[in-house]
């Protein structure tokens, strides 16, 4: 009976003992051997004293080990927290104090930012993956792998335990954590696998990381039927030409990334040269496809259905859209209609239904819904709505913050945020967030972020200040110290220095008139 | 040629401050360039060397590393 998401590895190594379950590059692992060496090193937590629910971190670039992490944590009862390596020290470490963490699993590849880490994080028990000894108690991957499992016995796991902690930008300058348990991620698994009618002859390419919840399609549905999930390293995802290479070779049948990794194969990838007839599905999410650039690869790709997808990382997905034939006109592409197990509700500013076709904040209530915020109760309850059905019975939905209206199709239309989040290339950025790191720096008294168009397809993200009395800082200060905190994606790419901020009539930040300033280079 | 680049990654692109860049390490998995600093690291190297990169020579065997970028340079351009 599948009821934790390890049951699905579990399955798989039965029913497909030799088949791949993941590859990377030259590497591969059958979900025998990935079920077995996930065993090893759930024996070595439990040995090491973990108990259930605690937090376990992932600490690793793209890699077939990813895989063993992943399901190693969870068979031993514990939550994985995935970590960006590329995020700066400043930031793991409020992560890692934040949710507990004792243990990190890893890679040697990742050993110059362990170091400085386990400096500086005198709470950590042991390090999994290193071969080097650090002052830590560290154990490489060969010794996992040859332990027995003669004195092993699985944990006990819920399908309402806790499953994972994802990480993403708060407003406060604090990134919050997102709790998933095994009962979100196994049916947000079935439903992807529906969605896509996914089985065992699927290849899927991964191409996100486990930071990034797009990723749990590959870790989750790909062993929920006996699929080959292919992990594409880091420096494939960032080189186009190479990436689309391999895709063809890797005979992908179902793609799932972000639009701009989509954008870049299409301009960059010489996608003539390559045979993807193989690929059944494209799917893309994250952010919105530029409708030009979606229509000119349809018609490269006739043969593949081309599906949007939506959904914050606090229910992963909700819902979608399939696009039957290259859009015609350049009209923004829907978000789409729920999927199974999921229902929603547009609302006003004061809570109710909206009327037919108005704008309103969608809100979702779905099998796949986090737990709620690590630690963060009474964040938890402002982003949830409640309805009363009876005393002690109430249907929770999550307050997305997306601002959207149906339309005469009924289907759902994304018209913008109704807080200050915004998407660029994929991620996802609380511009308070980096607000409030910048203010952080005592030589700044004021400062706005926004997101500036530079020309129809590209936005970036510029910061405006104003400095103490005598302070002597220029704007490559301001960006170093920016990089100390914030990870490079919302590091801003310009700072204005200026005196005064232009104000709004109530005394408010006029950030609409900088917006204007920046764009017209008046500053 | 590699001191320049080098001291062009460390400087302007690398995400974090590092003290030392390997000629063989991979530039782009080990998180010392993202996607936006390997743009810009074409155009520097399209302008100090003189060169035109094609987009198709924008691969993992040209680009991962120090030494597969100047390997890559001084081959005679076709």
């Amino acid at each position: 009976m599948l009821y934790n998401i390890t049951n699905l590895i579990e399955q798989s190594a039965v029913r497909y003992p030799e088949k791949d379950a993941f590859k990377c590059l030259d590497d591969s692992i059958s979900y025998k051997a990935l079920d077995s060496k996930a065993d090893q090193l759930a024996s070595y937590l439990l040995d090491k004293g973990l108990i259930r629910g605690d937090r376990v971190a992932i600490f690793m670039n793209r890699c077939l080990d990813t895989a063993v992490a992943f399901y190693g944590i969870l068979k031993s009862g514990g939550a994985f927290v995935a970590i960006d390596p590329f995020l700066p020290l400043e930031r793991i470490l409020i992560i890692l104090n934040d949710c507990g963490i004792e243990h990190i699993v890893t890679t040697p590849a990742q050993t110059r930012k362990i170091k400085l880490i386990t400096q500086k994080a005198p709470f950590l028990k042991s390090i999994v993956g290193l071969s080097e000894n650090l002052d830590v108690k560290t154990v490489s991957w060969e010794a996992i792998f040859s332990r027995t499992l003669d004195d092993y016995s699985p944990a006990r796991i819920l399908e309402h335990d806790l499953a994972s902690i994802l990480y993403t930008s708060g407003s406060t300058g604090m990134p919050k954590g997102i709790m998933h348990s095994h009962h979100s991620l196994l049916s947000l698994a079935k439903l992807e696998a529906d969605l896509h009618n996914l089985d065992n002859s699927d290849i899927i390419g991964n191409f996100a990381p486990l930071h990034f919840d797009q990723s749990l399609f590959g870790y989750l549905s790909g062993p929920l039927v006996g699929a080959t999930t292919v992990i594409f390293p880091d420096s494939y995802v960032k080189l186009p030409a190479s990436l689309s290479a391999l895709v063809a070779k890797e005979n992908i049948t179902i793609w799932f990334s972000v639009p701009l990794i989509l954008i870049q194969v299409l301009l960059h990838g010489h996608i003539e040269k390559h045979d993807f007839s193989a690929l059944r599905w494209i799917r893309f999410g994250g952010e919105v496809f530029p409708v030009k650039q979606l229509r000119q690869l349809m018609l490269k790709w006739p043969h593949a259905k081309f599906i949007n997808s939506y959904g914050p990382s606090e229910l992963a997905r909700c819902t979608y859209y399939i696009l039957e034939k290259p859009p015609e006109t350049d009209d923004p592409i829907p978000l789409g209609t729920v999927w199974n197990n999921t229902e929603f509700k547009i609302l006003d500013t004061d809570d109710q239904p909206v009327n037919n076709g108005e704008p309103g904040e969608l809100v979702i209530r779905t099998a796949t819904m986090m737990i709620g915020y690590w630690n963060r109760k009474e964040l938890t309850e402002k982003s949830f709505f409640k309805i009363e059905m009876a005393p002690g019975y109430d249907h929770i939905y999550y307050r997305t913050g997306d601002l959207v209206y149906e339309n005469e199709q009924k289907e759902l239309m994304f018209l913008g945020r109704i807080d200050r989040q915004v998407k660029l290339r994929g991620y996802r950025i609380e511009l308070d967030d980096i607000e409030a790191i910048l203010l952080k720096n005592e030589l700044i008294t004021e400062a706005a972020v926004i997101v500036v168009k530079k020309d129809l397809e590209i936005r970036e993200l510029e910061a405006v200040v104003c400095l103490a009395d005598g302070a002597k800082i220029n704007a490559d200060d301001v960006i170093d110290f920016c990089k100390l905190f914030l990870p490079s994606y919302m590091v801003p790419q310009n700072i204005t220095i200026m005196h005064k901020f232009p104000r709004t009539g109530t005394g408010k930040i006029d950030r609409n008139k900088i917006i204007e300033l920046l764009e017209t280079q008046t500053l | 040629m590699n001191e320049k680049i080098i001291t062009y990654i460390k400087d302007e692109l690398s995400i974090e401050f590092i003290e030392s860049i390997d000629m063989d390490e991979d530039l782009l998995g080990n998180g010392i360039v993202d996607s936006l600093g390997m743009m810009k690291l074409v155009v520097f190297l399209e302008n100090e060397f003189q060169v035109t990169i094609n987009p198709e020579d924008m691969t993992v065997e040209n680009f991962n590393s120090v030494r597969s970028i100047s390997t890559y340079l001084s081959k005679p351009q076709i």
